[in-house]
C-alpha cells in the first residue's frame, strides 16, 4: 500500500513536469530539453534555501522564478539569436549543470533536517487526525505521513492544472496557443510570436522547476543528476495522457497530462516490483516514447494499405 | 494614407539566385482608395504587398502609413494598423483553435493582451452576429476547431478577422487564388461588401483579369519589379479584360525584343 501511495505522490508531483512539457512540446512543438536542467535547478534552489531555514513557500517560489528565467534564456537564444530550438535547449541545459553545482555548492544536499512542504503537510495531517500515526483505509493501514503528503501533491497538481487551464482561456493564453498553431496568423493579429515563445518557455520551465522543488522536498534530497531523462519522462506522460483522454481539447489535454503522469509512474512502480532492473528504466522509457511517436503513422499506413488491398 | 517611396528589395543578394524583386517602386494611396495590383509572374506584386505588411524589411526606400514611418517596424507592430488576408486559406487562422477563439483574437488585433477572459459574454454574442452575417451556417459551430472548415469558409472568416477592428489598410494577397470558383466568388463578393461598408483603404493583388477589371477604382500593372501602368478614374472604368490582355501582350513582345536584341548584339560583338 505504501508503494502505491508513493507512486501516486511522485506521479502527481511529476505531473507538473508533464504540464510544462505539454506547453513546450504540444503547444509550441518545441522539444525543450532545458527541462532536464531546470528541474534540477528548481530542486537545487529550493534545497539550498530550505537548509538555510527559508520557509517552504518562499524557497519554492524562488525555485519557480529561477526555472522561468532558464526557460526565458532558451527562448531568447532561439528567437533573438535564431539558434535551432533543440540546440538552444542543449546550451542552456549544459550551462545549468554548472550553475546547479554552484547553487548547491556540492553535488547533493540532504533535506532531512529542514522544514519543507512535506513536514508542513505531515503536521497538518496529524493535527487533523488528532495525532494518530496511521489510519485504516479500506482494510489497509496507511501512515498519516504518507497520506497527507499524497493529498498535498494531489492538491498542488489540481490547483496548477486549473490555473493553467484558466490561463489558456485568457486573451494572453489564447494568443500563446495560436502562436504554436500558426505563427504567421498571430503576427498578423499584432502579437510578437518571438515574445510569446519566450513567455511560453518561461512558464513551461517554471512548472518544471516547481516539480523539481517539490520532488526534492518529497524525496528528502536534491541531486545534480536528478534531471537526466526527465524530458522523455514528461513526453511519455503527455503521450499516455493523450491516449487516455482521446480528444485534443484544452481541458482534456491538461487533465490528461496529470493522469498520464500518474499512470506512467504506477506502471513503472509495478514493473520495478516485478523485477525490472532499475538501470533499464530510462531505456524502456525511451523505447516507449519512440513507439508512441511512430505508432500513429504506422497505423495510418496499415489502414491505407488495407484500403488499397480492398480496392484492388 | 499609404505612401511607398523608392522601395527596393533584392532577395539572395550576391548569390546566383539573386532576384531584384522591387526596383524603386513609388506608390501612394489616399484614404478609402481601393487599388488592385496585377502583374506577370515574378513581377513583384506579392513582394510589394509583403513589403508593406512587414514580412521583411526593404533594402532602400521608405514606407509611411497614416503619417507614420513604419519602414523599420516589425510585422506584428504594423499589424495594429493593417489587416491581412493571405493567398493560402490556411495562413490566416489557427487550426486547432475554435472559430470563436480565432475571432476573439482578431477583436484585439494590435492591442494589449492581458489576463482577461478571451471569450467574454458580450464578445461571444458579437461573434455570433458577425459570423451569422456570412450566411454559411457557421454560427452554430462556433466552438468547433476552425481547421475542420473548408478553404473558402476559412478565407471568409479570415476576412472578418482582418476587418473586425477597422484597419487603416487592408492587404489582400491573391486571396481567392487557392479557392474553388464558387468559394472564390463568395469571398470576393464578401471582400467588396466589407470594403465599401467601412470605406477601407485597400491594396489587393490578383491574378484574375476579371477581378482586376471589375473591382477597385484604380489598377496598377507591375512588371519586373516596377510599376508599368497606373489606370485611374475614367480610364480604369473603361478598361476591359481585352485591353489588359493587350497590355500584357505588349509587355511580352518587349521582353522578346529585348532578348533577341541582346542575342544579336552578343553574336556580333562577343
Amino acid at each position: 500500500m505504501s508503494l502505491l501511495i508513493g507512486a501516486l505522490t511522485i506521479g502527481f508531483i511529476l505531473s507538473l513536469l508533464a504540464l510544462g512539457v505539454l506547453i513546450s512540446f504540444r503547444i509550441f512543438a518545441f522539444p525543450d530539453i532545458t527541462a532536464e536542467g531546470s528541474i534540477t535547478l528548481g530542486a537545487a534552489v529550493a534545497a539550498i534555501l530550505l537548509v538555510n531555514a527559508w520557509s517552504p513557500l518562499a524557497a519554492t517560489t524562488i525555485a519557480v522564478l529561477a526555472g522561468m528565467t532558464s526557460g526565458a534564456a532558451t527562448g531568447v537564444l532561439h528567437t533573438r539569436f535564431r539558434i535551432n530550438g533543440l540546440l538552444a535547449g542543449i546550451l542552456v541545459m549544459t550551462a545549468l549543470y554548472s550553475i546547479n553545482l554552484h547553487v548547491m555548492g556540492r553535488s547533493n544536499i540532504p533535506l532531512l533536517k529542514a522544514t519543507t512542504f512535506v513536514t508542513r503537510a505531515e503536521e497538518a495531517g496529524s493535527f487533523l487526525l488528532g495525532g494518530r500515526e496511521s489510519l485504516n483505509l479500506f482494510g489497509w493501514d496507511v501512515s498519516t505521513r504518507d497520506l497527507s503528503v499524497l493529498l498535498f501533491s494531489l492538491a498542488v497538481a489540481l490547483l496548477v492544472g486549473a490555473v493553467l487551464y484558466v490561463f489558456f482561456r485568457t486573451d494572453l493564453g489564447t494568443a500563446m496557443r495560436a502562436t504554436g498553431d500558426n505563427s504567421q496568423m498571430i503576427r498578423a493579429m499584432g502579437v510578437s510570436d518571438g515574445n510569446m515563445i519566450v513567455l511560453g518557455l518561461a512558464v513551461s520551465n517554471g512548472l518544471v522547476a516547481l516539480a523539481g522543488a517539490l520532488l526534492a522536498q518529497y524525496q528528502g534530497f536534491s541531486d545534480v543528476q536528478m534531471g537526466i531523462g526527465m524530458l522523455v519522462w514528461g513526453l511519455a506522460s503527455v503521450i499516455i495522457g493523450e491516449a487516455l483522454v482521446g480528444v485534443r481539447q484544452l481541458g482534456y489535454t491538461v487533465t490528461g497530462a496529470v493522469m498520464g503522469s500518474v499512470l506512467f509512474r504506477l506502471l513503472v512502480a509495478i514493473a520495478l516490483r516485478w523485477g525490472l532492473d532499475p538501470n533499464d528504466l530510462k531505456l524502456i522509457t525511451a523505447l516507449f516514447v519512440f513507439v508512441a511517436l511512430i505508432l500513429p503513422g504506422l497505423l495510418a499506413k496499415v489502414k491505407m494499405s488495407k484500403a488499397g488491398a480492398a480496392h484492388a | 494614407m499609404l505612401d511607398v517611396r523608392r522601395v527596393q528589395k533584392t532577395f539572395n543578394p550576391g548569390t546566383p539566385n539573386e532576384v531584384r524583386s522591387l526596383k524603386g517602386v513609388d506608390l501612394a494611396l489616399v484614404e478609402g482608395e481601393f487599388v488592385v495590383i496585377i502583374g506577370t509572374n515574378g513581377s513583384g506584386k506579392s513582394t510589394m504587398l509583403n513589403a508593406v505588411g512587414g514580412s521583411f524589411f526593404v533594402d532602400a526606400g521608405a514606407i509611411h502609413l497614416d503619417g507614420r514611418d513604419v519602414t523599420r517596424w516589425p510585422e506584428h507592430r504594423r499589424a495594429g494598423m493593417i489587416g491581412r488576408v493571405f493567398q493560402n486559406p490556411f495562413s490566416g487562422t489557427a487550426p486547432n483553435l475554435s472559430i470563436a477563439e480565432n475571432l476573439a483574437l482578431s477583436a484585439r488585433r494590435g492591442r494589449r493582451r492581458g489576463l482577461g477572459w478571451a471569450l467574454r459574454g458580450d464578445l461571444r454574442s458579437q461573434i455570433h452576429e458577425v459570423v451569422r452575417s456570412l450566411n454559411m451556417g457557421l454560427e452554430t459551430r462556433l466552438d468547433n476547431e476552425i481547421g475542420n472548415l473548408s478553404g473558402g469558409q476559412r478565407q471568409a472568416l479570415t476576412l472578418l478577422m482582418a476587418t473586425w477592428l477597422k484597419p487603416k489598410l487592408l492587404l489582400l494577397d491573391e486571396h481567392t487564388a487557392a479557392l474553388d470558383p464558387k468559394s472564390a466568388d463568395q469571398v470576393i463578393h464578401l471582400s467588396g461588401e466589407l470594403i465599401s461598408r467601412d470605406n477601407l483603404t485597400t491594396l489587393m493583388v490578383t491574378h484574375s483579369m476579371h477581378q482586376a477589371v471589375n473591382l477597385g477604382e484604380r489598377l496598377i500593372m507591375m512588371h519586373r519589379g516596377q510599376i508599368l501602368h497606373d489606370f485611374r478614374g475614367a480610364e480604369k472604368r473603361r478598361l476591359r479584360v481585352d485591353d489588359l490582355l493587350g497590355r500584357f501582350e505588349e509587355v511580352r513582345r518587349a521582353d522578346l525584343l529585348d532578348e533577341t536584341a541582346a542575342e544579336m548584339l552578343r553574336r556580333k560583338y562577343v
